[in-house]
């Protein structure tokens, strides 16, 4: 047996053997190991953190699943036919999301399931949602104030519980159950609940799949292009299948709009199909929604494992729709680390098969997620312009590059601690530190930290570049020099020297250091440091530079300073 | 034919029950397993999710709402718990009462 990754504490009013059953034995990455709170004493479980629970072992992870009657007071006397005023009810709640927000900081990750009520709950019947004092309104009023009230707190996720109780339809709740067991919900709500806290948490480990590629004839649309043409596609207008292939697509650039990347991969024409995604008047998504394609005659799986590397992910991070049976199982096959769902025959599923996969979910939505797709399109034009422009240097002024400077804030510290911790090849000292200690660092005296926005006429490859200074007296050292792959080449390393040297100099630096640490993976940024005009001390791994001769700017680079 | 089905019913519902529990303390899927009584596999949160799932397949399989957590059930003589053959014998003598009246 795998050890487990997480070590999970539950925290219930209610019976939550059976769930924790589900979660601990659920097959799925990551393995958790879940141990119970006291039963019935949330409370005093999230206000103390003396009790055993929190040590035997330390939670990784917490989930907090309550009942709105039971947790909440003035809910309870609510429902009994008290007269509670709302303002009673939400302070009450105000505690209860102040206990989960102190309690996040003992975690990781807390998820909290939303409150729900049983559908045989009538409440005041057709008054439920028009009276103040309905239970129903009430309990919307009781989640929305636990959303806001913890929408600040980083690690702790709502889940919307009233989607699980809704696919487990009459299996949900069984008054029996709780008679006899003091079990709120039934198998079929854990076994969802387990589905989405895994998501989540894949999603906060960065296991996310971030790329679907795209089968094209019978998958985004009805029919074979090539023998048809693609004024004969089955899609849109109105005919049940055509509509559901649209609605489809709709869901996939739903997908996209939230840091999704699309792609296709397809046996076919290359030309007659871009000319479909072109002209059709019914296509929902067009050729700059697509991160790639490989179209084309190749074996499927080749083409997937060339496409995933042309766009510098790895295989586990894709997933891979096609109607074909015969073409998933040669994926399956081939490539084990993408995942191939199982599709159905039936058009008009395809959309809820799509939404029923439960592997994109992501902790934060940055700029560069929403922006991914854009980024991938712009290189594609960047190739496409290389080829027409004769020497690099040339190429490189064509490209009107920009790079935008800023200090390191509260607004560009999620993006530069993800750069700082993610990137490998080139990054001097390869350093991984928390949001809160980058921002320590970087506040202390002597210390600079800057970040880099570089921009091109085909597009915005986002913050793709950090470096850090420390002066003391007349020496300066760059502690860390990164940059994004995605720039590497294109005189964005020689510009942020220009600035960091030029920055040093202002402070009274006279000679600064740049010294690299070598990695596994770091090798590119030697090879820049090489080349990059700095002179060598003799330990090989040394480099230096003296301010009294500015670095010099590459002049292909626009440079622009951001106030601070 | 009546009580093979019954047997399905209560091996679907350990099988549902072994998803719960750790792997040392899988719940072998036979008719003579002892589930409840001296040496039983079930504590008595398990005998509650037993009873719960074979009332609930019962219910789907066969189409009859019977109940298994009613002072009856419990007054048996032989304990209609102690293993799936006996808990099958005793849900079709439910049955057939329900066809009787």
């Amino acid at each position: 047996m795998r050890e487990p990754d997480y070590q999970c504490l539950i925290v219930s009013d209610f019976n939550v053997s059976n769930f924790a059953g589900y979660l601990d034995n659920d097959p799925e990455a990551p393995r958790l190991a879940c141990h119970c709170g006291p039963f019935g004493q949330v409370v005093q479980v999230l206000g103390n953190r003396d009790l055993d629970c929190w040590h035997s072992p330390p939670p990784d992870c917490l989930v907090v699943w309550t009942q709105p009657g039971r947790v909440i007071h003035g809910f309870s006397q609510l429902m009994a036919g008290g007269n509670v005023a709302l303002d009673e009810i939400l302070a009450e709640v105000d505690q209860f999301a102040a206990l989960l927000a102190a309690a996040a900081q003992q975690v990781k990750s807390v998820f909290v399931p939303t409150w729900v009520m049983p559908p045989f709950e009538r409440g005041l019947g057709m008054l439920d949602l028009k009276m103040r004092a309905g239970f129903s309104v009430t309990r919307m009023r009781m989640n929305l104030r636990l959303v806001e009230a913890l929408e600040q707190v980083p690690n702790l996720y709502l889940l919307n519980a009233e989607r699980w109780f809704q696919l487990a339809g009459k299996a949900a709740f069984n008054p029996k159950a709780w008679y006899l067991g003091k079990i709120a919900y039934g198998n079929d709500v854990y076994k969802e609940a387990v589905r989405d806290i895994k998501a989540g948490l894949r999603g906060i480990a960065g296991q996310a799949r971030k790329l679907i590629l795209l089968d094209l004839d019978d998958t985004l649309w009805g029919g074979i292009v090539g023998d048809i043409g693609w004024e004969n596609l089955q899609l849109g207008g109105h005919d049940a299948a055509g509509e559901a292939f649209v609605d489809f697509q709709q869901a996939l650039k739903a997908l996209k709009s939230r840091g999704v990347l699309l792609g296709i991969v397809s046996k076919n024409e290359e030309s007659v199909a871009l000319a479909a995604i072109d002209e059709h008047p019914e296509m929902v998504l067009r050729r700059d929604d697509f991160a790639g394609w490989r179209i084309n005659w190749g074996d499927k799986a080749l083409n997937v494992a060339d496409l995933v590397a042309e766009l510098n992910l790895g295989l586990q991070s894709v997933v891979f729709i096609d109607d074909n049976p015969a073409e998933r199982a040669r994926v399956r096959e081939a490539l084990p680390e993408v995942l191939v769902p199982d599709w159905p025959e039936e058009k008009m599923l395809y959309r809820k098969t799509l939404q029923e996969l439960a592997c994109f979910d992501i902790p934060v939505l940055s700029r560069e997620d929403l922006d991914r797709t854009q980024m991938y399109v712009a290189e594609r034009k960047r190739k496409i312009s290389r080829h027409e422009v004769g020497s690099l240097e040339e190429w490189l002024a064509s490209l009107e590059i920009k790079v935008v400077v800023e200090e390191l804030d509260e607004s560009n510290l999620p993006r530069a601690t993800q750069l700082l911790n993610k990137t490998n090849q080139l990054n001097l000292a390869t350093r991984r530190m928390t949001e809160a200690e980058l921002l320590a660092w970087a506040r202390q005296p002597n210390h600079s930290l800057r970040v880099f926005r570089v921009t091109d006429k085909f597009g915005d490859y986002g913050l793709t570049g950090l470096a850090s200074l420390t002066v003391e007296a007349t020496r300066g050292r760059i502690v860390d020099f990164i940059l994004s792959c995605r720039v590497m080449g294109r005189r964005v390393e020689e510009t942020i020297f220009h600035h960091m040297l030029e920055l040093a100099a202002e402070q009274g630096a006279r000679e600064v250091l740049v010294e690299y640490l070598a990695t596994p993976k770091n090798k590119p940024c030697l090879t820049f440091l090489e080349s990059s005009g700095l002179s060598r001390r003799e330990d090989g791994t040394t480099f230096f530079w003296k301010t009294a001769e500015p670095y010099p700017r590459p002049s292909q680079v626009e440079i622009e300073v951001q106030p601070a | 034919m009546q009580t093979e089905a019954i047997i399905r019913v209560i091996l679907e519902a350990l099988e549902e029950l072994n998803r719960q529990r750790p792997a040392e303390l899988q719940i072998p899927r036979t008719p003579e397993t002892v589930l409840s009584g001296d040496g039983g596999q079930l504590d008595s949160l398990g005998l509650v999710n037993l009873i719960l799932l074979v009332e609930e397949g019962v219910a789907d399989k066969l189409g009859v709402r019977i109940s298994l957590s009613d002072e009856r059930a419990m007054a048996q003589e032989a304990n209609p718990f102690r293993n799936a053959n006996l808990l099958a014998a005793y849900i079709r003598r439910l049955l057939e009462e329900k066809e009787s009246v």
